[in-house]
């Protein structure tokens, strides 16, 4: 049956996309834009595992993107080199995913690569998109966010980096995404996915646009679910995930100031052959405003985390597990505060300085194996980073959404990317 | 923008990046004190003797000979899972009398001892796994005579057994499955000990996907059982079936699916009066929160027709599962680690497919004998709750009991007959 909804969903798109193909080009933007980012970082964290503070710098997020577009035609890429300065991974407390633990992990070469056609009538717009990118679920990238930090809740509330065929349809304020994509998640920046796993995770996920409707004073609302089949065993018979993730978010750009509201909720269970062993939560909020080039954000996260068996290096963990089991559930406090300095600019390129700070608390949920207090020497910590966000040319708008999905589709909004300007 | 200037400064960024990589890893604070405790349990059946606290590492697999036990370490406490601890156990209170540590380890899952006593083996994971082989001239202060490292242990050794073939040594080995490694899949591997100094590795095969992992083996009369997780148990001919099998070319000659599958561990049983008709099977299942919970039954398979074996009872612990298992033939007694759960002793002399109707249980289309409901249980241990417990192995030897307890350390134990 959700195979059923799922083919419906991603093939409707292409029923209402051919009436489209024969409205005249003049309705479309054709367009190319092209632009860098990278984030110069040092990170202070005064705890680190079976070890005392620990400071670090890295060039972090350092991509380069480009979007094209050509009547009904779409394409959008990103190249990420965090495989390059960030090997061992960024140092962040609670952070988990792909192998990594205390550190966020680095992210594909190939980040995006995504072509797409997409029609958009007067009632009803449509879109499909296949490649490596997002997958229709949760909340937008944390790369494109007020925070440096990635929250503790990446891998509860985000999926990426998939082989993906992703289909859209929009009619007023209601955006429908249905998606089918390859469970496995990447094993290192460099190795491709399984190709022949594509197809054996869905994704589908609703939104309802607030700028489109007064009901909601301006915020999207979203809920997405999805089927993950064996993310960490790439063979594919490791463990599969159930996730789900509703989300309500708030922009609003006025003439001098810009604001920005975040509030998710998410749920990932791990499922053995259909049985649900392990549930892991999350809550975030997060805000941010913006004026004069000057923005202030801040965040408060409570996310679980698994915890695995460490390897030599005590920010690495196998995968996959050896059985069933884990160490235990930790659950990860944080508030963060940010803060960003006006930016300083020579031709097209710009650079703006920025600092951070979070209070970190973890909590053990059961008297299980894994005990923050013994293996960090403490429940608390501070984490505090400061740096400069670099950038030139066009930035990426809300990483996760494509076609009519998109905050700004092609032939209504043109190709202008919303992003808070003082975190890009 | 002039895409030249960006890809200049793009440059420019990425270079000074690299160069800024840099950190002030600092060691992992490292100390392990090992002190004996006499801290007695609640116990009902099987009684302490005595016990020998492990505070700084989670303790892993025990294996004794005579009057040394030795026991392993598993992952991160205080301290990483790479001590072999040694101890004296002729008395009440075993004592440490040596300890070795394996680089490059972060948790030594299995030992064992080879029948003649010569021989110490021990299985290290994760990543680089290996099988290290140490020479028992002296039991109390074991000598690395080598160790053995390859492509096919380097996803990580789960477990080691160790045994003899048509008169000469071989070990069995589980291997990890590993995404990241150049071969992923879990595999077993058969090595020739026959020179214990140069060991060979003679024998890979990946498991099926079906599985996907293999966890441990039982081998006894040329004759290897083969825990396949989901794809139950294989029996191969490795030289004492008469099927034509060696242990460079086994031959798979039978094969069950357990209930619930999660296949972990295996002993055929050899009973004077069962005679050889009864295999044992631990299920290690999930949801399992290591230190503090546990899921997983006993499944006992009725192997008298070894190419066709079938699952004809099991025995359940409410709110906990099993782990490894000894076997007392002589007495025809199951000891069984149960994890939070502690020690359990099953009599599994006689019958255990025969049982009344109330005494049964239908899965699916298989009926099984409900060893509980037959008054099997004999013996329970380490049960009273304080300390809390998390036992990983049991071995019964010179007519004593020895638990090895991740969270405590090791217990002697008094056997129920």
């Amino acid at each position: 049956m959700t195979r059923r909804v799922l083919r419906a969903v991603l093939f409707a798109p292409l029923a209402l996309m051919i009436p489209g193909l024969r409205l005249p080009a003049q309705d479309s933007a054709n367009a190319f834009d092209a632009g860098v980012r990278a984030i110069i970082l040092l990170t202070h964290s005064t705890a680190t595992p079976h070890g005392g503070a620990l400071t670090m710098g890295y060039l972090t997020q350092p991509v380069a993107g480009a979007q094209w577009r050509h009547g009904l035609l779409h394409a959008t890429g990103m190249v990420n080199l965090e495989g390059l300065t960030l090997r061992e991974g960024e140092l962040d407390l609670g952070a988990w995913g792909e192998g990594y633990v205390d550190r966020r992990h680095p992210h594909s070469y190939v980040h995006e690569l995504m072509f797409g056609a997409e029609s958009f009538q007067t009632s009803i717009g449509a879109s499909l998109h296949a490649g490596r990118g997002f997958v229709p679920f949760g909340s937008d990238d944390p790369m494109v966010r007020p925070f440096v930090s990635y929250p503790v809740d990446h891998h509860l509330a985000q999926i990426l980096e998939r082989v993906v065929l992703v289909g859209a349809a929009r009619t007023g304020p209601v955006i429908i995404e249905g998606a089918t994509f390859n469970g496995d998640e990447p094993l290192d920046p460099s190795t491709p996915p399984v190709f022949r796993r594509f197809g054996d995770s869905w994704a589908v996920r609703g939104t309802l646009r607030g700028d489109r409707t007064p009901l909601l004073f301006g915020a999207e609302l979203s809920a997405s679910y999805a089927n993950v089949k064996s993310p960490e065993y790439r063979e594919g018979h490791g463990l599969d995930q159930r996730k789900a993730h509703a989300a309500a978010r708030f922009t609003a750009e006025g003439e001098r100031i810009t604001r920005y509201a975040l509030v998710e909720i998410a749920r990932t269970t791990d499922v053995d052959r259909g049985r649900d062993l392990y549930t892991f939560d999350a809550f975030l909020t997060e805000g941010a405003v913006c004026r004069g080039g000057l923005g202030a954000a801040v965040r408060w996260e409570r996310s679980d985390r698994p915890e695995e068996e460490r390897l030599l290096d005590l920010s690495r963990s196998a995968r996959p597990a050896t059985d069933l089991s884990i160490l235990g559930v930790t659950r990860w406090t944080t508030l963060s505060a940010a803060m960003s300095l006006p930016a300083m600019r020579a031709y097209d390129a710009h650079a703006a300085p920025y600092v951070e700070i979070a209070h970190i608390t973890a909590d053990r949920t059961s008297a299980a194996f894994f005990d923050p207090r013994q293996f960090y020497g403490t429940s608390r910590m501070w984490r505090l980073s400061t740096g400069i966000r670099l950038g030139a040319g066009h930035a990426h708008g809300r990483a996760g959404r494509y076609g009519v999905a998109s905050e700004s589709p092609m032939s209504t909004h043109g190709t202008h990317a919303h992003q808070a300007p003082c975190f890009s | 923008m002039n895409p030249c200037r960006i890809l200049r400064i793009f440059a420019l960024v990425l270079v000074g990046g690299c160069l800024f990589d840099r950190g002030t890893a600092a060691a992992p604070r490292a100390s392990c004190t090992l002190a004996g405790s006499g801290s007695s349990l609640g116990m009902e059946t099987i009684g302490v003797v005595g016990c020998a606290l492990v505070a700084s590492r989670f303790t892993a697999e025990v294996a004794v000979r005579d009057s040394t036990a030795y026991t392993t370490t598993w992952g991160f406490r205080a301290a990483p899972g790479n001590m072999l601890a040694v101890w004296n156990v002729s008395g009440a209170e075993p004592i440490l009398v040596d300890s070795v540590i394996v680089s490059g380890a972060t948790t030594l899952g299995d030992v064992a001892v080879s029948d003649d006593g010569k021989l110490l083996i021990v299985a290290t994971e994760r990543v680089n796994g290996s099988l290290v082989i140490f020479d028992l001239t002296d039991p109390r202060h074991p000598r690395q005579l080598a160790r053995l490292a390859t492509q096919e242990t380097y996803n990580g050794v789960h477990t080691a057994e160790v045994g003899r073939i048509g008169g000469r040594l071989y070990a069995i080995l589980a291997i990890d499955a590993l995404s990241s490694a150049p071969t992923p899949e879990s595999k077993v591997v058969i090595v020739d000990l026959g020179d214990p100094a140069n060991p060979q590795q003679i024998f890979v095969k990946a498991v099926p996907s079906s599985a996907p992992f293999v966890h441990d083996s039982f081998l006894r009369d040329g004759i290897l059982f083969v825990a396949l997780w989901n794809a139950g148990v294989e029996i191969w001919d490795v030289g004492g079936a008469g099927h034509g099998g060696t242990p460079s070319a086994p031959v798979v000659i039978g094969s069950v699916a357990t209930v619930g599958g999660d296949v972990h561990n295996i002993w055929w049983l050899h009973d004077a009066v069962s005679g050889s008709r009864y295999a044992f099977v631990g299920e290690e299942s999930g949801p399992a929160v290591l230190g503090f919970s546990s899921a997983g039954d006993i499944h006992v398979l009725d192997v008298s027709d070894l190419t066709n074996p079938r699952e004809v009872a099991f025995y359940h612990v409410a709110g906990a599962g099993t782990h490894n298992f000894s076997v007392d033939e002589s007495n025809g007694i199951l000891y069984a680690a149960y994890y939070n759960a502690g020690v359990r002793a099953l009599d599994v002399r006689g019958d255990l497919a025969t049982c009344t109707s109330a005494q049964q249980v239908a899965t699916g289309s298989i009926t099984r004998c409900d060893l509980g409901a037959m008054g099997r249980e004999v013996g329970q241990g380490l049960t009273g709750g304080t300390p809390a417990v998390y036992v990983w192995g049991v071995m019964l030897s010179a007519g004593a009991l020895y638990a090895s307890d991740m969270l405590n350390g090791l217990w002697k134990l008094q056997p129920v007959r």
